[in-house]
């Protein structure tokens, strides 16, 4: 069984760089992120065709969460949903927490704002790290982000995402001006078709880092500021400004922008606590939970457009 | 290495059933001051026995037609008022275009706080319909 999950690893085409490949029959432990460090797994649902994991998949779901599931509108929503909560169980299980915690034991509950967290059984002689994590999905890939120390949001969008309203219009609604103006500044409607997708991830991130859900952080109350490239080389190029006063917006996040799979845009906010110099790292691993990951060395990282000229 | 058919997604657990319709259970969930809570059964009641809610049928199917054009569904998807969003498939963007679109058509604005308490295509027609006549 291992080793034919092993060789259809090997038939996958892959889009990115790869470093390592490890065939996990079951779930080897995994470090924790440093309080540095950002772990992005990701797996392509298209890439997931085998009943008989999927149906391991559903065994490791909590009741509720197999009623969600259950309740998608049609195959590929529940697979998509399927594999959401696969891969944040199976993900988070692995790393060396608690030898007794096993994907299906683990526990999650929603904050009142409806942020999933875990519940993390309580002991006398053990005290649960502060391990974060936060999910994103399109019907293409689905991504979970996890950092110890530091609340994290997460956003994926395909690049090729279309909106059906006009970018402009839909930023005048729901951006901030000085957002819109970026926008109204791009002249190539493609250049800015990718440039709003991605100043969305990077919104949407920020609010579910915030955890206090679209209507305690609304779109227009924030600009997203993105500096050029070379403006600051020790700190990060991407911040975020409240724009009223006072503001229950907090201010020290970093971001991070990288390409996945060569066909999304992934958006990462997490905490800023002014040691690591700025720039977020991160570390990406593709996965298909129960059976592989493969750890992606080579990132773009999404550089800035600063010329709209 | 077997692929999906479908209607046999999960067998061992819900086989040969499809989702073209609402599914027998009706699971209905609450949104209130941003609160999520977990989904109730109903028994399956159609929906005319429901206790009645302000909007019309003009606005409910106005804002099914809105929700299929958005997430491309087809004209003849199986979208009703009871039909969760998330269910669909829409995701925080899909569902920003909806209310957009809603705000559109009916010529009303919503709050960012209404929205996050829009779960279904009911709750949206109820609160097009508390805007309009606001209005």
């Amino acid at each position: 069984m291992l080793w034919h999950y092993c060789k259809l690893g090997l038939k996958m085409k892959m889009h990115c760089f790869t470093q390592k490949m490890f065939c996990t029959s079951s779930l080897s432990p995994l470090q924790l992120p440093s309080r540095m460090e950002t772990h992005l797994w990701y797996v392509l649902p298209n890439e997931v065709k085998s009943q008989s994991l999927l149906s391991q998949y559903v065994d490791l779901l909590s009741p509720i969460e197999k009623d969600h599931v259950f309740s998608m509108r049609g195959d590929e929503l529940q697979k998509g949903a399927l594999l959401a909560r696969a891969l944040v169980r199976t993900t988070i299980s692995r790393y060396q927490i608690h030898s007794r915690v096993s994907p299906s034991s683990l526990v999650f509950r929603k904050n009142i704002h409806g942020k999933p967290e875990v519940i993390w059984e309580q002991s006398d002689d053990w005290h649960p790290p502060s391990l974060h994590f936060n999910l994103s999905h399109t019907s293409s890939l689905i991504a979970c982000g996890v950092t110890v120390g530091s609340p994290i949001g997460i956003d994926v969008e395909e690049k090729q995402r279309t909106t059906k309203n006009n970018i402009l219009s839909f930023a005048k609604r729901y951006f901030s001006c000085e957002e819109v103006k970026v926008l109204s500044a791009i002249s190539d409607p493609e250049v800015q078709r990718h440039e709003f997708i991605k100043l969305w991830t990077l919104k949407e991130a920020y609010v579910k880092a915030l955890g206090i859900g679209f209507s305690g952080a609304p779109f227009n109350t924030f600009t997203i500021r993105v500096g050029a490239a070379n403006s600051n080389p020790e700190g990060s190029a991407i911040v975020v400004v409240p724009l009223e006063k006072p503001t229950n917006l907090t201010t020290n996040w970093q971001f991070a922008q990288v390409e996945l799979a060569g066909s999304h845009y992934a958006a990462i906010c997490r905490q800023n606590d002014g040691l690591s110099g700025g720039a977020m790292e991160v570390i990406v691993r593709k996965t298909i939970p129960l059976v592989e990951e493969h750890h992606v060395t080579t990132i773009d990282p999404i550089v800035p457009v600063d010329d709209f000229s | 290495m077997a692929s999906i058919a479908p209607g046999s997604f999960i067998p061992s657990l819900k086989p040969n059933q499809t989702f073209t319709r609402a599914s027998n259970f009706n699971a209905v969930s609450l949104a209130v001051n941003g609160k999520f809570f977990p989904s109730l059964k109903l028994s399956s009641a159609p929906s005319r026995f429901r206790v009645s809610c302000a909007a019309t049928p003009e606005t409910v199917d106005k804002v099914c037609n809105i929700v299929r054009k958005q997430l491309a569904l087809g004209d003849d998807a199986a979208v009703t008022g009871e039909s969760k969003f998330a269910s669909l498939g829409a995701d925080s963007l899909d569902t920003v275009e909806i209310v957009m679109g809603l705000e559109e058509e009916f010529g009303i604005s919503v709050e960012e706080e209404s929205a996050q308490t829009i779960a279904t295509v009911q709750d949206a027609a109820d609160m097009i319909e508390k805007l309009i006549s606001k209005n």
